[in-house]
């Protein structure tokens, strides 16, 4: 402890020392002055008293000296004056320090950046107990849809969770939309039901009460809920007697017994109810209902997900072959939860990531350069320091420093930078990349930038002290400063590398910036213009016997076409681009049943009448459905799309046919009534599914999205549909209210994200590698002035002297720029998963993008050729 | 920094103590009145250089055993006077129970027969 005092008290005093000196100068002349008096009083003379006085001091000098010696360490003052040395250095060179330091910022704070964001969504670990044994256990069928993500059948966990040895636990869930209200409000909140040991499974710890019990988790007892810590904030003012209070959910009474711990979400974060799920495992759920869990593990200690993998494939072909007419073709895929939640959003951020590493080495090198190029024109500098008796390692110890510290400057402006980058980067970044993670700018990562950018000092900093200080004293000193130096061709190197990153950066970007563009022309086959949506979800155990739904929706889009500005309105179950959809086996009257494996695969939709108007998609045959079809007593009528018509139907008139869907045995036959335009749903670059429009009254939905066409604004009339909502029925929240276009622009966003931040970057490179270019031929023109100067006088044209000097520049831009375009080629192939509509060797891109960046290296290296061409020859050979 | 040979260090251990002992005696105290309290307390048997006082001090406070603050001395001059903490209290009485042990150790060896135990 003590030695650290006295370490700390010696680096105070080393910051305050000049202050330091001046008082034991005065404390000595102090003792001095008091020593003579008293020596004065004794009747000693003047100068005896002071004699005797200095005698008995001893030196001044050395006493100065130890004191010093105590007070600071010897190296910290000497690293201390190459510190501020460095600081003067660069105070007189504002233009150089501000575009290296501006470079190095740019670098350091696109990285940190970029790094933070793939942090929080790759590399943090989630927040759960061991978080690295947690799976997620999908069903995956390549026969029918090309998902390895697909929900699970109740039924097959029960038999997994029976049967699984490498797994500890196995816990099943699903997310439900439901309404919380109190007799006065009423809100639509996310629900999470999950079975009891789900919670316990993760390893998380209520904040007040309890989680739920096995007891708790079966049908009929399972009227207790949990609450999320902002619910409790928010709708209950945080009340402490919060536990064994009622509430209704969806019209039901339920106990709240516990408050999750803040922050707590479980693959969503904005969940505010959980409940125990309830399955019931006497039920044969393979007999009646489809799949529509989702389930999740833990694997016993040193078992792999490999392992976990091959025991759950095995136990699935069981299941397969012990109901083959539910299993046929069903398989399981084990992944970790942290791969399901990142998914494909992994390749952007990689992709980011490597050209925020480009981006950085571009920078580093700028700095290199500039730092190269200043060194050769201090060589005299160095050669005189050295000359007086600096060694070597002095001299670069002083370069490093100042190349360090730079870096430093640089890194921290990069991080302030950054601080910003990740605010921008958050707005614009798709919420299915974002938000899930835990995005901020820790200390983690600051000892990231501030490693990164000390690193990148030590780095850059050094090939240019190296070079600066390998010299031949007396050629210097000889040398007058205007000879030709053959010191430049590491720069052209920097350069060349310099321009070849950015190459392969501006590739990228071109390549992504023309999937986007691509993509956004791509008719989605709606026309989401003018567009409002919004959910209303009518508790189920309020609204009995079903048609009542129905009644309501139709008595609320009445009103709500009323609106002044409307011009129609309709609703459907599952909005599309929103991520949801239903899908079930369909069968097509007069054709044999298909075999198990080889059933007909249909999305599912409920609309209420003028849907299709009301969203834009056009009707291609028939009709679309009346009021008459949306009866309770009304004959079963479908209406199908496109897709639907091609794959199942070919060669029969779709009109009339009569199919069936939901795969029950009494489920009606019923006829086809229209056909559809097809509307691309998962994602704009997928194929359109085949799909069955259900009207409301015979597929009754609870929760329906409702949109409402609008000549203007749409957004003006959320207000007024709340109110007319809430006339039908008081307690009746809406929620999710938003535009169509918004809908659509997330879809888009995971692209636009990506292509803007390439472009963002590539622009950057481009400007810096330009800077570098201008940087190597300003120098080399200044370099050679006297040389220049000579062939004007001597009747050299000032265009050949400019055209000569673009030409040295152009010779090492066109090697980068080849190899910049070679290296494109290689990496493009890993932009594949990312590009839509657009090869990753477009050759079109790479003729352009290289184009452009010739360009403006030409540019960057006219302007010091063109200083060179106009110098005046006799001023330029009186120089120096 | 420990370049002193180790006679001197021995007696800059010693000094140190007289120097507390000192303050601790009389009062906050500038290193010239330290310097000559030491001599007087001494018998004048002690002869001191002056300077090698101020070192001493200056370890002592970097140790947190004294503190300064400039003040006016009896005569009118601007001078730094040193006082004693609560810590350097502690020191005192620590190292006069070692320096006590110390002593009676020797002592004993000086006892009539000593030399044959």
């Amino acid at each position: 402890m003590r030695a650290l005092r006295v370490l700390l008290l010696r680096l105070g005093n080393f910051l305050g020392q000049s202050r330091r000196e001046r008082e034991f100068q005065e404390e000595l002349e102090a003792h001095l002055q008091m020593h003579i008096d008293d020596n004065l009083r004794a009747g000693m003379t003047e100068a005896e008293a002071r004699r005797e006085a200095l005698l008995k001091l001893g030196g001044v000098e050395p006493l100065k000296e130890s004191m010093r010696d105590r007070w600071t360490l010897a190296w910290l003052e000497t690293w201390g004056q190459d510190l501020r040395y460095s600081l003067r250095s660069l105070r007189r060179n504002p233009g150089y320090s501000t575009t290296a330091a501006l470079s190095i910022a740019l670098g350091i704070g696109a990285s940190v950046s970029i790094f933070t964001v793939a942090d929080g969504v790759l590399l943090r670990p989630l927040p759960y107990r061991d978080p690295a044994r947690l799976m997620m256990i999908w069903e995956a069928n390549h026969k029918h849809v090309d998902s390895t993500q697909n929900v699970v059948s109740p039924g097959n966990y029960l038999d997994w969770r029976a049967r699984t040895r490498t797994f500890q636990q196995i816990a099943a869930f699903r997310y439900l939309n439901s309404v919380l209200s109190d007799g006065h409000r009423a809100e639509e909140l996310k629900k999470q039901a999950m079975t009891a040991n789900l919670l316990p499974m993760l390893g998380v710890q209520p904040y007040r009460g309890r989680f739920f019990t096995e007891e708790e988790d079966r049908p009929g007892r399972d009227t207790v809920i949990l609450i999320s810590h902002r619910l409790w904030q928010s709708w209950f003012g945080g009340d402490e007697s919060i536990l064994g209070r009622k509430v209704m959910i969806n019209s039901t009474p339920r106990t709240i017994i516990g408050v999750m711990p803040p922050g707590f979400y479980f693959r969503n974060r904005e969940t505010d109810l959980w409940e125990p799920f309830g399955i019931d495992p006497a039920r044969n759920y393979r007999q009646t209902s489809g799949r529509y869990i989702m389930v999740a593990g833990r694997l016993n200690p040193g078992v792999t997900r490999d392992q976990a993998h091959a025991e759950m494939t095995a136990i699935a072909s069981q299941l397969e072959a012990a109901n083959p007419g539910f299993n046929k073709n069903w398989t399981v895929n084990v992944e970790s939860l942290r791969d399901s939640l990142v998914g494909n959003t992994r390749s952007s951020l990689l992709v980011l990531l490597g050209s925020v590493g480009l981006l950085l080495l571009v920078a580093c090198a700028n700095v290199a350069n500039l730092m190269l190029a200043r060194c050769a024109s201090r060589r005299r500098e160095m050669a005189v320091r050295a000359s007086m008796g600096a060694g070597r390692w002095r001299v670069m110890r002083q370069l490093l420093t100042e190349s360090v510290v730079l870096s430093l400057i640089g890194g921290a402006s990069g991080i302030l930078l950054a601080r910003w980058l990740v605010l921008g980067l958050l707005i614009l970044a798709p919420k299915a990349l974002t938000g899930m993670a835990d995005i901020r700018i820790d200390l983690r990562i600051i000892v990231f930038a501030v490693g990164l950018s000390t690193l990148s000092g030590l780095l850059f900093g050094f090939a240019p002290a190296w070079t600066a200080t390998r010299f031949n004293l007396f050629e210097v000193m000889r040398q007058s400063g205007g000879t030709v130096s053959r010191r430049g061709s590491l720069r052209a190197w920097l350069v060349g590398a310099e321009v070849a990153l950015s190459v392969i950066l501006l590739t990228g970007a071109g390549l992504l910036f023309q999937s986007l563009t691509g993509l956004q022309s791509v008719s989605s086959g709606l026309n989401p213009a003018n567009l409002l949506t919004f959910r209303v979800s009518l508790p189920a155990a309020k609204y009995k016997p079903e048609y009542r739904r129905t009644r309501f929706f139709t008595q609320a889009l009445a009103r709500l076409g009323q609106l002044p500005g409307v011009q129609s309105a309709s609703a459907v179950s599952y909005l599309p681009f929103d991520g949801d959809a239903a899908g079930t086996y369909t069968a097509i009257q007069g054709r044999p049943a298909p075999r198990p494996g080889e059933e007909l695969l249909a999305v599912i939709r409920t609309v209420m009448p003028g849907y299709f108007q009301t969203m834009g998609i056009p009707v291609q045959q028939g009709r679309d459905f009346t009021a008459a079809d949306n009866e309770e007593k009304s004959p079963m009528r479908f209406i199908v799309n496109e897709a639907y018509a091609k794959k199942f139907l070919a060669g029969t008139p779709a009109l009339s046919t009569s199919i069936n869907a939901l795969m029950d045995a009494t489920n009606p036959y019923g006829q086809i009534v229209g056909v559809v335009g097809d509307v691309r749903e998962g994602a704009l670059d997928k194929p359109a599914e085949p799909t069955i429009y259900y009207p409301h009254a015979r597929l009754n939905y609870p929760g329906m999205t409702l949109l409402l066409k609008t000549q203007s604004d749409p957004r003006t009339l959320i207000e007024p549909a709340r109110r007319i909502v809430q006339e039908l029925d008081p307690a009746q929240p809406i929620a999710e209210a938003r535009t169509m276009d918004e809908v659509l622009g997330e879809t888009l966003a995971r692209q636009r994200f990506s292509a803007l931040l390439l472009v963002g970057f590539s622009i950057l490179s481009l400007l810096l590698a330009a800077v570098g270019v201008y940087g190597v031929l300003a120098y080399s023109v200044t370099e050679r002035t006297r040389e220049i100067g000579l062939r004007l006088a001597l009747g050299a044209g000032p265009a050949k002297i400019t055209a000569q000097i673009v030409a040295a520049g152009a010779r090492f831009v066109l090697a980068g720029t080849l190899a910049g375009i070679a290296g494109a080629l290689a990496l493009a192939g890993l932009l594949q998963g990312l590009l839509y509509g657009v090869e990753p060797r477009d050759p079109a891109t790479f003729a352009v993008v290289p184009a452009v960046l010739l360009a403006v290296a030409l540019l960057a290296a006219y302007l010091p050729a063109r200083r060179a061409g106009r110098l005046d020859p006799m001023s330029a050979l009186r120089m120096d | 920094m420990g370049r002193k040979p180790a006679k001197s260090e021995v007696w800059q251990g010693t000094l140190a103590l007289m120097i507390l002992r000192t303050l601790q005696g009389l009062g906050p105290l500038h290193g010239y009145g330290v310097a000559r309290r030491i001599e007087q307390t001494s018998g004048d048997r002690l002869v001191l250089n002056y300077g090698t006082i101020y070192p001493a001090l200056l370890k002592l406070e970097q140790e947190g055993y004294i503190a300064s603050e400039w003040g006016v001395s009896e005569n009118n001059r601007k001078a730094k006077f040193y006082k004693l903490t609560a810590a350097g209290k502690r020191q005192v009485a620590r190292e006069q129970r070692e320096w006590q042990e110390t002593t009676d150790i020797i002592a004993r060896f000086f006892e009539p027969g000593g030399e044959t135990l």
